[in-house]
């Protein structure tokens, strides 16, 4: 593979990279995006609908994800981790490895049939889990770019995907390859992860198969879900009761993790919205410690679900077990109450916290004591490291939502076009030419 | 693209070869695919007549219900398994017509 140079190099295909190489695109520079799944559109791309608007989140990721893939200005590089970032003179040098799929990319026309005639059927990561793809497949029905992908660790190289490939793009003998990409920025937006399901041994430690992550009940609520319904996972059962236990990986002292995740009070009650339209019928209580609505619309989000009859409960859960049907217990100490209760329940969602996603020594920075990259001037410059010509958007920079995600990641490219000028003189004269 | 040098062997060669490369891989597997094969013939055998729920398949075919249901959902996914109905709570999944 030739080696790339381009103006920006963005470090992340998610929302907050998607939207920060289609703004330095715009503005006329040279990005190339760097995604380490086989498709672009990150976490969002796995959820059912945004809050406070509940508006379709494919409505909103996919034409992003379209837009980044047809931009002229944006090269694209999925399924490719960046290894390492070498500062040059007047940028740096990012060796970048080429994952392989054993499917030639130019060919591969998307059309499944290796997926339909593969034997082997395996968990699916966009599904949590819950659901399944196989050995050879697209990684799901909106995938950008289109072209499938084969798991070679779980494949018994039986070759019945080559056989039915109408183009012959099956092509078992790639290798891994590292190629380089000379950029004079780089915007980071490696994203977050959740804090794991089974961290805390008294919520369960995962061994409960009805007490769930918030990303797998986004699945459960999202058209294309591993069931096509609200099902609890123990058993298929449609849950009528279902409980959502906030702060259950962050203020945390023991998990070591004692910021606000900023997003699990939002999200618990927008779920709770959506399971009443999907489950009419079910009740949705909230244990809290606080409510935090502190955005545009989301304390009326809030009061709206409260008038819907979602239930608030003021109080810490204690501790999660499970009856003989696997229907969790929660018991809860009830500070407005003063009191301890145990309550059953058919579900039960972890509002689970967010930790910074990728390592960070590999970019030469060092995370601050949160975890996330350490933003020396986080009021003044919140997008710029230590590292001068490398920024960062999203939530790579700490907990946040879709909507500060979006405004962080306009602020990085911006951050980065002024950089970028200021070391190639590039955007000067088009800038001149739409004054005059 | 990321192939650099072709071998020349037959489509057949390039297979076995590669079984050698991934021996363990491979027989790891094909268990699993034993597996999933004798499961997906005792679930669609029971329900091939009568819809029935992941509890009872579960009970029927001695697999724990949420293992089955990821069956289910899989199954789905792959037209092998349509919902038919509801029982109580339970959603109920029969063998789909075959084409």
């Amino acid at each position: 593979m030739n080696n790339v140079k381009v103006d920006a190099l963005v470090i992340g295909g998610g929302i907050a990279g998607m939207q920060a190489a289609l703004d330095l695109g715009d503005q006329g520079y040279q990005v190339a995006l760097v995604e380490k799944e086989p498709s672009i559109g990150g976490k969002m791309i796995t959820l059912s609908k945004v809050f406070p608007t509940l508006d379709c989140c494919s409505c909103i990721t996919t034409p992003k994800m379209s837009a980044v893939a047809h931009h002229p200005n944006i090269q694209m590089f999925t399924y490719c981790e960046v290894e390492s970032v070498d500062q040059q003179e007047n940028g740096f040098d990012v060796s970048v490895l080429q994952k392989p799929r054993y499917v030639n990319a130019d060919t591969c026309t998307g059309c499944r049939l290796c997926e339909y005639a593969c034997p082997i059927t395996v968990p699916s990561s966009f599904d949590r889990g819950l659901g399944s793809y196989r050995t050879a497949r697209v990684p799901f029905s909106t995938a950008v770019p289109q072209i499938a992908v084969l798991d070679i660790e779980n494949c018994i190289l039986c070759g019945k995907c080559e056989k039915v490939c109408p183009v012959g793009a099956i092509d078992f003998t790639q290798q891994p390859e590292t190629f380089s990409i000379d950029t004079t920025s780089i915007v980071l937006a490696t994203g977050f992860e959740l804090t794991d399901l089974d961290a805390k041994n008294e919520y369960g430690a995962g061994e409960l198969p009805n007490v769930i992550d918030p990303l797998m009940m986004e699945r459960f609520l999202a058209p294309t879900g591993p069931y096509g319904r609200v099902l609890r996972p123990g058993d298929g059962m449609e849950p009528m009761t279902i409980a959502y236990v906030q702060c259950a990986g962050s203020r945390d002292e023991t998990l070591g993790i004692e910021y606000c995740s900023r997003t699990c009070c939002m999200y618990a009650i927008k779920q709770s919205m959506l399971i009443s339209g999907a489950l009419p019928l079910a009740e949705v209580t909230i244990y809290y410690m606080d409510i935090r609505t502190f955005g545009k619309g989301y304390e009326q989000f809030y009061q709206n679900a409260k008038a819907m009859g979602v239930e608030f409960v003021r109080g810490k859960v204690a501790k999660i077990t499970e009856d003989e049907n696997h229907n969790p217990v929660v018991r809860v100490e009830r500070t407005e109450e003063g009191d301890v209760v145990e309550r059953t329940f058919d579900l039960v969602v972890l509002s689970l916290g967010m930790v910074a996603g990728d390592p960070l020594s590999k970019f030469g920075l060092t995370p601050a004591e949160d975890g996330y990259i350490k933003i020396p001037s986080v009021n003044a410059s919140p997008c710029e490291t230590r590292r001068p010509g490398i920024f960062v958007t999203g939530t790579a920079g700490g907990p946040m939502d879709i909507v500060d995600s979006i405004v962080t990641a306009s602020a990085a490219a911006s951050a980065a076009s002024a950089y970028i000028r200021s070391k190639t003189q590039v955007g000067i004269e088009e800038r001149e030419v739409a004054h005059v | 693209m990321m192939a650099a040098e072709k071998p020349e062997l037959s489509r057949g060669e390039l297979l076995k070869k590669l079984r050698a490369e991934h021996a363990q891989t491979v027989e790891r597997t094909q268990e699993l695919l034993k597996d999933q094969k004798r499961i997906q013939r005792d679930i669609c055998s029971f329900i091939r007549e009568t819809p029935k729920s992941v509890p009872e398949i579960a009970k029927e075919i001695g697999l724990p219900a949420n293992q089955v249901l990821w069956y289910i959902a899989s199954f789905r996914k792959y037209g092998i398994v349509v919902e038919d109905g509801m029982c109580e709570d339970y959603p109920l999944y029969r063998k789909a017509e075959e084409n």
